[in-house]
């Protein structure tokens, strides 16, 4: 039997998680280069890129249902309060109202993994949920918000991270200090008797905020007992389980679809309040629902990158082998519980034997913290690969041949060899195309008004996905192909990707592929559309199906030939006899013989290979101008060389990697949520005031894969790329400043202002 | 937001007279790039919205040689930026206005409604009961001030937004008021307010009273002029802080000059005595050094705000420099 139940490993988000899950044990041939192929590695224009730039595609967003009512949600105004009194009688006065809920109304439904309620009227953030209000229009529903009466117990709060540290959590939020996370390796003392130099200094990073296009939303729709939720998510099968768990029906019972998304970056990884909230509120009025967050709320409400404190020490040896490693972290998780770290890049990135590791998740009065595109790992390479810079420069060395110097071949956590490492390539390609020879050997020694830096930073991620993924193929009369898949495309090109690795196979050309996603009523189990893992969980999974819908393919047309199969080739989407090639079928052909509509096939992901860690890894390269009289930072070019397996799409792939590198560029330079610390309320909570980057603030940016295929990884040979473009390149800049101008910002981020006050204080 | 009258005035006086007939809850809508967002966020909270769109008249530029530049309250933003003669006589306010917001808001913004627009500290856009909207106590002062005033702050320390406000205070223009059925004209220095004075308005308009008309006199011969804004990002952006200059050289020397800053103070600010320091400053690194060093000397930087000194001394000597090799 070509599927089998097995137990395997994947690490999603940095969680490594065993699953038990049903997976393909076919093995099939590696596909060599891009070069060997006809449709996979390609260009291609995405399937739905027309759709999308004439606005005919239909986002969540713009889901409208007749009869449908609006619904908006009313938040805490405090940092942190008790609901004294609620009275919503003058709100349900308003011309068009039709509903308000809040924790008076509703049954009790366990949120934040119990740690609280849908309801909770213990209001532990400005932004927690009181209560929601349905009307005819949104703005009737926005002004019937208005009027609902609540009397507060104010409490005390902390938003800053360093003083809830010193503060009794149970007091900010009633929740527990969370435990410290320690991890050793080695004999550190010993490590750091073998060194001659070290160097030691604390690196901050802001709280930033996902802000999608498209902001968070849900539309649901009851019909009889069963639920329809259209959902702007990165996970239907989560939001599926979350909406019938808290209302208490049956999974079947709730169907999720999401076909076109604005973006997440991880901030909708999880079900949110507000579309089980809308469902509660659908099922009173019977009428269909549709909520929305307004960008002020996206501000608020639907997490955000956590911030660190992290304090580095490097120990090593003159001729740069590093002996010792230190790491002291603390962040703030927000008011709910979620994780913090940033230490995972610490642990691996580079090579030591002597490690130590503590890091400290802290609750805050302010919103949540939730994955943002590649967890730890900006934040974390932003420190890490900033100190090492810092040793570099210490003892005289290149940056990168200290980099070179303490190369880890295997994954040293797990101590076990990855499935593939091109980081030195990586290093070589970057290196090449920013002209690394032309940076300051002195930094800061450049003469002028502007100075010139490069720097550079590494880039370390997992992404090579696993199963359970599964996908199903159905051929149908005139050659046409279905391929169906319960993954999401959250606009990341997997429709067209997922098309290309059929059309790979059964050589049907990519016309006459239709891709159906985003949908648990019709598709089989796919996971999350997070961490780097869609393609390369799911891809595989269509080339099983799509392998063996071949083979149907050839055993129909030996049927219906009268010749053997091992007789039958399959050429160019078409079934010939190999004796006679006048012989021959077209998959049309074949479905007109067999009398069928439809031709089915499933295929699913085969286990992740025993005894390898997957990751990737690259380097991105920076070469920056800095103006030393107002302390602008102009990013005149990105290099980023990555070893991501095998590019499925060129064009997707460049976009992909744009992306993530403006919002590293972003995040390196200009954005930060602030906090007024007497009051705990956010003051920056529009696009002018969160600041980020224009048209006219985009580099140059060339992108390099260094990779072909990594061909243990699974059957197409791919690893994600979402989260490794963004990983190095706030490092990369930060490195680049100090190459520039000979003094280290070590908060993110790099404003004018700092620069400003470090050049002149300096001086 | 609640609901507000919408009215369609077609004289001037009309508008004139419902903007004063319902006092403080009027709101004079022109290019409404930041007022409708004003009423939705309900930091204004008007009864009354009186277009004025449709009033003819008030969008010509008109030069005339040896009197000056005319620009109607309602001329668009992007208008300034394209004329040709305003490039070439007063190359400063189109520079002002060319770096202002982004295409969009240029075209649908107006000279009128920039000059009068709301501040844009966060803590009067967000939900503060701040001093400005009537509320007790300006939150910046000890809160985040990185964006706010080093000079001419207290009781509320906002920077006045406008980039063409400094370009025409450098250019020593005069703002054109309809009043009570009459025009007056009052110099722009005049026309914007410190906090001291009132801090819940920033300018001297009294309810009825409109802006008209723009008047900019005749340059001098071979005048030079610039506008330098600084922002943190290259477009859509309000300036950190900006520097105006219209400046005669001679010699290598400047024979008359004039400075106005934007992003220090809740006002374009200038100081009379820099003006005349600048008649007979050489153009070079010393002098120009000595001379910046002797700017904002009663300035009172907050906590997080310092740096904007620094900048704008800088920039002060980078505008002096650029003119002269222009």
């Amino acid at each position: 039997m070509p599927q089998k139940i097995v137990k395997s490993k994947i690490i999603f988000e940095g969680e490594i998680v065993e699953t038990i899950g049903e997976v393909s044990t076919e093995e099939y041939e590696r596909w060599g280069a891009n070069e060997n192929l006809k449709v996979v590695g390609k260009p291609v224009s995405r399937i739905d890129g027309y759709d999308k730039v004439s606005g005919s595609a239909v986002y969540t967003f713009d889901k409208i249902l007749q009869r449908m009512v609006y619904a908006r949600t009313l938040r805490s105004p405090l940092p942190h309060a008790k609901i004294k009194r609620i009275d919503i009688s003058k709100a349900l006065k308003v011309n068009g109202i039709l509903d308000v809920i809040t924790f008076q109304n509703t049954e009790d439904i366990d949120w934040y993994w119990n740690s609280s309620k849908l309801f909770d009227p213990h209001l532990r953030y400005q932004g927690d949920e009181i209560a929601c209000a349905a009307a005819e229009t949104a703005e009737l529903a926005e002004q019937a918000l208005k009027l609902i009466e609540v009397d507060y117990d104010e409490l005390p709060f902390a938003v800053n991270t360093k003083k809830a540290l010193e503060s009794d959590p149970e007091k900010l939020t009633g929740f527990k200090k969370p435990d410290l996370f320690t991890y050793d390796r080695g004999d550190f003392s010993k490590g750091i008797s073998e060194s001659d130099e070290s160097v030691e200094d604390t690196f901050t990073t802001p709280v930033v905020i996902h802000n999608p296009t498209e902001v968070h939303c849900s539309t649901v729709a009851w019909d009889g007992g069963k639920l329809t939720v259209w959902d702007s998510t990165q996970a239907i099968f989560s939001v599926r389980n979350a909406v019938a768990d808290s209302l208490k029906i049956n999974i079947n019972d709730v169907r999720v679809i999401k076909k076109y998304m604005g973006g997440g970056f991880g901030s909708k990884l999880e079900a949110g309040k507000y579309t089980v909230m809308a469902a509660l509120l659908a099922r009173r009025l019977g009428r269909p629902v549709k909520i929305y967050l307004d960008r002020r709320e996206m501000n608020l409400a639907v997490g955000n990158r956590p911030d660190s404190h992290q304090t580095l020490k490097v120990w090593g040896k003159r001729d740069g082998t590093i002996t010792a490693m230190s790491y002291k972290s603390f962040g703030a998780v927000g008011a709910y519980p979620q994780g913090a770290a940033a230490n995972w890049p610490f642990r691996t990135m580079y090579k030591c034997p002597n490690i130590k590791v503590e890091d400290q998740n802290v609750f805050i009065n302010a919103g949540r913290a939730r994955a943002f595109r590649a967890p730890g790992h900006v934040q974390g390479v932003f420190a890490l690969d900033s100190i090492i810079d810092d040793f570099a420069y210490k003892i005289g060395m290149d940056p990168i041949d200290l980099r070179l110097k303490n190369y880890a071949e295997v994954d040293q956590v797990f101590n076990v060899p990855y499935t593939s490492k091109l980081l030195k390539e990586a290093y070589s390609a970057g290196a090449q195309a920013i002209n690394w020879d032309l940076r300051n050997k002195i930094p800061g020694s450049g003469n002028g008004v502007i100075k010139r830096g490069i720097g550079m930073a590494s880039q370390i991620w997992w992404g090579g996905g696993g199963p359970p993924a599964h996908a199903m193929l159905k051929l149908e009369r005139g050659g046409y192909l279905t391929v169906i898949s319960g993954t999401q495309d959250i606009g990341t090109g997997t429709y067209t990707i997922l098309a290309q690795v059929a059309a790979e196979i059964l050589e049907i050309p990519m016309e006459k592929i239709e891709v159906i996603l985003g949908d648990t009523g019709v598709g089989p189990y796919a996971p999350s559309s997070g961490g780097s893992q869609t393609i390369a969980s799911v891809a595989p999974a269509v080339r099983d199906a799509s392998e063996k819908m071949k083979s149907k393919l050839i055993s129909a047309a030996a049927a219906i030939m009268e010749i053997p199969e091992d007789k039958i080739k399959y050429n160019n989407g078409e079934i010939e006899s190999i004796e006679d090639p006048a012989k021959k079928l077209s998959i049309a052909d074949i479905l007109k013989e067999l009398r069928e509509e439809s031709l089915l096939m499933n295929g699913s992901r085969e286990a992740n290979p025993d005894g390898y860690t997957t990751n990737s890894f690259g380097a991105q390269f920076a070469d920056v101008s800095v103006d030393t009289e107002t302390g602008k930072i102009t990013v005149n070019k990105i290099a980023a060389a990555h070893d991501i397996g095998r590019p499925m799409n060129q064009k997707t792939l460049e976009n992909q990697f744009h992306g993530g590198i403006l919002q590293g560029l972003s995040y390196a330079l200009m954005e930060e949520r602030v906090i007024d610390e007497s009051t705990g309320q956010v003051v920056n909570l529009n696009m002018h005031d969160y600041k980020i980057p224009t048209v006219k603030d985009v580099p140059k940016i060339e992108i390099i894969i260094v990779s072909k295929s990594d061909d243990l990884v699974n059957n197409v040979g791919a690893k994600g790329i979402g989260e490794p473009a963004i990983i190095p390149t706030a490092g990369a800049i930060a490195n680049a400043v100090y190459n520039a101008i000979g003094v280290r910002i070590k908060s993110l981020p790099i404003t004018p202002d700092k620069v400003l006050n470090a050049i002149y204080k300096f001086n | 937001m609640r609901e507000f009258n919408f009215t369609n005035p077609s004289t001037l006086d009309e508008a004139s007279k419902i903007l004063k007939t319902s006092d403080s809850s009027s709101a004079l809508l022109a290019g409404g790039t930041d007022l409708l967002s004003l009423i939705k966020h309900e930091i204004i909270d008007p009864e009354n919205l009186v277009n004025i769109k449709n009033l003819n008249g008030f969008d010509k530029i008109v030069y005339r040689k040896g009197e000056g530049l005319k620009l109607g309250a309602l001329v668009r933003i992007s208008d300034i930026a394209e004329h040709q003669i305003i490039k070439d006589k007063f190359t400063v306010l189109s520079d002002a206005a060319s770096v202002i917001a982004s295409p969009q808001l240029r075209n649908m913004g107006t000279i009128g409604g920039n000059l009068c627009q709301r501040p844009r500290c966060w803590y009067y856009r967000e939900e503060f009961d701040c001093i400005r909207k009537g509320g007790d106590i300006c939150y910046a002062y000890l809160g985040k001030n990185k964006y706010h005033c080093i000079v001419g702050g207290g009781p509320c320390y906002i920077v006045h937004p406008s980039d063409t406000a400094v370009a025409l205070t450098a250019l020593d223009a005069k703002v054109t008021i309809y009043s009570n059925g009459d025009y007056k004209s009052i110099p722009i220095q005049e026309f914007f307010i410190l906090p001291e004075v009132n801090y819940l308005k920033e300018n001297v308009l009294e309810p009825g009273e409109i802006v008209t008309e723009i008047f900019i006199p005749e340059p001098k011969a071979d005048v030079k002029s610039k506008y330098i804004k600084f922002m943190e990002r290259n477009a859509w952006d309000f300036a950190v802080v900006s520097v105006a200059s219209v400046m005669n050289l001679s010699n290598g020397k400047i024979s008359s000059g004039k400075l106005a800053w934007g992003g220090v103070a809740p006002v374009p600010w200038q100081e009379e005595q820099l003006n005349q320091k600048m008649s007979g400053l050489s153009i070079d690194d010393n002098s120009v050094e000595e001379f910046s060093k002797s700017l904002f000397e009663n300035s009172e930087p907050l906590e997080h705000n310092e740096y904007k000194l620094i900048l704008a001394k800088n920039l002060t000597k980078r505008i002096i420099k650029e003119i002269a090799a222009d």
